[in-house]
């Protein structure tokens, strides 16, 4: 995830006293049954769709005056399927603050900067978020400037490429990371056709060409920028009625024109595939391991055992985590997880080893704990522990219009509704052990891996 | 990060549970200590706790220096006598919830959260993390071994701009005991024993220094409880902290930290004896949120060198300590200092332009310490703060944070978020003008510079020739004018004055 640097992202804004009992007594029983499928937000929620397909979604929650006011535009990396545009979805994250006609840059600024908004973007595989902590009583002005932007943004060639440098700037601090260089590593190597085989970021050799695409840019923002291919989240202190009326009066003339993206398919792996990426500093050797998964499906209990497979195999509990972690000592730092994302995605699996010398000790410690899964079910206890975990902690952090909408944009992304992270809540409740064990045999196969290792040159 | 922490990052977000604005709450000591902090709203079903030790890595002992944190990690992030690491990790987990622990300068503080309903199995693993420590040999060699990483590897390799900031900050308190990282140095770390550890623990985790805060929905009986378990510490006496008095800096003077390949990261800045509470802090703070709010567009520098130059991500000032500010969009709790360090953070960009980028920075600040803010500047960030710092402690972890620090800064009774809004009434234009020319000045200053190109920048730094840019794109007339004095703007910078430390040295010892 990259986040537009400036703006500060808020958390949380204040709730007042009814909305916390209503969340505190709505905590659902994990062991609710997948077929009711209950909403998993503790609170109302109202959405409508405008005649030009543009999504609205509105929250209204007690917030102490304060809402939260997100664009999700349903782009992201995943939409560079051209030669040569990688990175362009996040750098357009960058020029939708570069203004309109109307209000330019530094009006927009002003504005923001006068009611005290904490704004700030960010852009992902699959979904590009725009998103404001501010006061309720402000929502029309920011909807006046948020619709605007959205239906009319400007900005001159110079001021584009002007932007191409602070872009440069932020893979230029990026890539200082060792994590970073082994994952842009292991994507490449990973997807051979689909886009997801760039970070976010983009080539490098893309970013630096940047600045001579400003007619690409416009053509971006026609394609992508559409009310069909958005979602408005609106949290907090509001009236849904009232936010509704003003939704329509702001963003009804917005015209449709998404164009949908080419996105090649990647065809079946059918082979190990390994990179070695030598690291220009000194830094502890890092194993990341890529398994192929399907396409991402709520209502897919295989599907979503991936994720639960990931924790319960390689998270602080588990015995790997035991063994490399806290007994033996190879390892620094072990974690693993399944992407979420619109199309297929990886399951990965992340070990930081103190020694390079035990960097095949430590994969061959992560094969046989994939083994053991492919051989039986997991603990049933340690797999409603887990369920446990996944819906409370789900549950407590919503408490702030902010952290609602943070907590559901990539899921909104995903569906374009809410239908279905409610959906997926309920999968997890419904996993049983046996599902766990059938997502590894299916998903944790070698000819479906990307092994990636980072070393230091010296 | 310790993994207690990650548990709860994870997991776990912070209620926002205040619906009228903060204000100090309500402190007390027990009859036999500890002092206590209560923020109680009863409507958060969750309890946040905080416990705080008057001591920090000020108090390391020389060549021991790390000693501070590696104690407040094997509270947080090790076994009890009653649990292992791994059973406290599995007992945490379908809570979920967790501990942490901030090793500061000052003070180092064990905070969790949990929601009430899982109080009870939640409660015995936080009290046995202060009280019944196991200091296991084998959670001490894996924290220590991963604290030495943390220097060796991480900072030194993975993270140029904490490394510039972190070089800035010694450089500037070097001889003091605020000079060494909060974490320690190499050889510290390396020279640390468990039966430091143990010592360590005895002798500073007591009643003496303890204060306890607790905040959400709890009970008087859990204040009971909770401060009966603080007062099974020893007594003890009060940890007495170190004299701090940085050296002066008399001129300009420039450490260059030489990592191969790097681009250049820049700090820059000088202490500043000024300190929540003050008058002069919050007028500091008005002028300090127009020159470099932290991630924010209405930062004056990040307007004049990325928004307007596109030289790099972002570009930020400070008059508070605010570590990780990569990664933290709002300032954080409990790192409250007696001496605080006006800090000017230029983010990444190419070596060839960061004299320029430097010069740029330079003369914003001489221009508004010289000139003031205008009456436009001055109400338009007025209005600002008084929203926008509504941001700085939504929750009621976040609240319970600010009154713990208020303790720290004798801010009890009216509590500094506050002041702070009291005091942007009150302040005028000249009040922050005549307090930026009191504290603040551009002729003595320690700069920071992480670079790959260190002989070149010390020749381009030290010859005081301009160093122009140019840029891939036309640029309005306005700008390049401009550009033609920043080329020039006097660097000061003598070569005798700069000192250059290879990275693979930097906090060796």
């Amino acid at each position: 995830m990259l986040v537009h640097e400036p703006g500060a992202r808020s958390t949380a804004l204040r709730i007042c006293a009814a909305a916390l009992v209503a969340l505190c007594a709505a905590l659902p029983s994990p062991s609710q049954e997948a077929t009711s499928v209950p909403p998993i937000i503790p609170f109302p929620t109202e959405t409508r769709t405008l005649p030009n397909g543009l999504n609205v979604i509105v929250v209204p929650m007690p917030s102490d005056g304060l809402a939260a006011y997100w664009s999700i535009v349903r782009t992201g990396s995943r939409d560079e399927y051209e030669q040569g545009r990688t990175g362009f979805a996040h750098f357009f994250e960058h020029m939708m603050f570069r203004g309109t006609e109307r209000f330019p840059s530094d009006v927009y600024n002003r504005v923001i900067t006068t009611i005290g908004a904490d704004a700030n973007a960010y852009t992902t595989d699959d979904h590009t978020a725009y998103h404001l902590a501010m006061a309720a009583e402000d929502l029309e002005q920011v909807m006046q400037l948020e619709s605007d932007r959205f239906q009319n943004l400007s900005y001159a060639e110079s001021a584009f490429q002007t932007e191409a440098g602070a872009v440069y700037g932020e893979y230029r601090k990026s890539r200082t990371e060792p994590e970073f260089a082994l994952y842009e590593e292991l994507l490449a190597k990973a997807f051979e056709r689909h886009p997801y085989g760039h970070t976010t970021m983009g080539y490098e050799s893309d970013i630096k060409i940047m600045p001579s695409l400003f007619e690409y840019s416009r053509d971006f923002f026609k394609r992508y920028y559409r009310p069909e291919n958005t979602v408005l989240f609106i949290a907090g202190d509001v009236q849904p009625d009232a936010v509704f009326a003003l939704v329509e009066k702001y963003y009804g003339g917005w015209q449709r024109g998404y164009v949908p993206p080419q996105i090649p398919v990647e065809p079946a792996q059918t082979a190990e595939r390994r990179v070695d990426v030598r690291y220009d500093g000194q830094t502890l050797p890092i194993l990341l391991i890529g398994y192929k998964l399907p396409v991402y499906d709520a209502a897919d209990r295989t599907r979503v055992a991936a994720d639960l497979f990931a924790d319960l195999a390689f998270g602080e509990t588990s015995e790997a985590y035991g063994r490399l972690v806290l007994d033996e000592q190879v390892v620094e730092d072990l974690d693993a997880g399944a992407a979420y994302n619109r199309d297929p995605g990886l399951l990965e699996i992340y070990a930081r080893v103190k020694d390079p010398a035990k960097i095949d000790y430590v994969l061959g410690v992560i094969d046989e704990t994939i083994a053991q899964f492919r051989a039986a079910p997991p603990d049933s206890s340690r797999l409603s522990d887990l369920q446990k975990r996944l819906r409370y902690g789900f549950l407590m952090g919503l408490q702030t219009p902010d952290a609602v909408a943070s907590r559901v944009a990539q899921f909104i992304a995903l569906s374009g509704d809410l239908a279905g992270l409610d959906r997926l809540h309920a999968t997890y409740a419904a996993i049983t052990p046996a599902d766990v064990q059938t997502a590894a045999q299916l998903y944790l196969n070698p000819e479906r891996r990307t092994v990636g290792v980072l070393r230091a040159r010296q | 990060m310790s993994r207690a922490l990650r548990i709860a990052a994870v997991t776990l977000a912070v209620f926002g549970t205040a619906c009228t604005p903060p204000s100090a709450p309500p402190a007390a000591t027990e009859p036999e200590g500890p002092a206590v902090v209560l923020l109680n709203v009863p409507a958060d079903p969750t309890i946040s706790f905080s416990l705080q030790f008057a001591v920090g890595s000020q108090n390391d002992p020389p060549g021991k220096e790390g000693l501070a944190y590696l104690t407040g990690e094997m509270l947080a992030d090790a076994g009890t006598e009653t649990r292992s690491l791994d059973e406290i990790l599995a007992a945490l987990y379908p809570l979920a919830a967790g501990y942490d622990v901030r090793v500061d300068l000052e003070r180092s503080t064990l905070s969790g959260r949990v929601h009430r309903d899982n109080l009870d199995a939640y409660l015995e693993l936080f009290t046995d993390a202060f009280l019944k420590p196991a200091f296991d040999e084998d959670d001490f060699a894996r924290i220590k071994s991963d604290s030495i990483n943390a220097i060796e590897n991480t900072l030194r390799y993975s993270s140029d701009e904490e490394l510039g900031k972190a070089a800035l900050h010694e450089a500037v308190f070097r001889g003091t005991r605020y000079a060494h990282l909060n974490q320690g140095t190499v050889e510290g770390l390396r020279a640390i024993t468990l039966d430091d550890v143990r010592a360590f623990y005895l002798q500073h985790y007591t009643r003496a220094n303890a204060l306890l805060g607790l905040g959400g929905g709890f009970d008087q009986a859990l204040v009971d409880r909770v401060s009966g378990a603080v007062r099974q510490l020893p007594a003890g006496e009060p940890t007495a902290p170190p004299s701090i008095e940085p050296p002066p800096i008399a001129g300009r003077s420039v450490v260059l930290v030489d990592k191969p390949n790097a681009d250049a990261s820049i700090s820059f800045g000088f202490p500043l004896d000024v300190r929540r509470g003050e008058r002069d802090f919050y007028a500091l703070w008005i002028a300090n949120s127009w020159l470099g709010e932290h991630r924010n567009q209405s930062s004056h520098l990040f307007n004049v060198i990325r928004e307007l130059r596109g030289l790099n991500y972002g570009d930020y000032s400070y008059i508070e300590e605010f570590p990780e500010g990569g990664e933290r969009n709002m300032p954080p709790v409990n790192v409250p200092r007696r001496i605080q360090l006006f800090e000017v953070w230029i983010r990444t960009l190419p070596n060839e332009q960061a004299p320029f980028a430097l010069r740029a920075a330079l003369r914003e600040l001489q221009l508004l310490v010289d000139e003031g803010m205008t009456p436009e500047e001055f109400e338009l960030t007025r209005t600002f703060l008084k929203k926008y710092s509504l941001h700085f402690a939504e929750t009621t972890a976040a609240r319970l944070g600010y009154a713990v620090d208020d303790r720290f800064y004798g801010l009890e009774t009216e509590g500094h978020l506050a002041r702070f809004r009291r005091m942007l009434d009150e302040l005028t234009l000249d009040d922050v003008n005549a307090a930026m020319k009191r504290h603040w000045q551009y002729d003595n200053l320690q700069i920071a510079i992480v670079t790959g190109e260190a002989e070149r920048m010390r020749a381009m730094l030290a010859s005081g020739e301009p160093t122009p840019i140019t840029y891939p794109n036309p640029k309005p007339a306005a700008i390049l004018e401009e550009d033609r004095i920043i080329e020039a703007w006097p660097l000061n910078l003598a070569e005798q004055r700069m000192t250059t430390v290879p990275v693979a040295e930097a906090f060796e010892r």
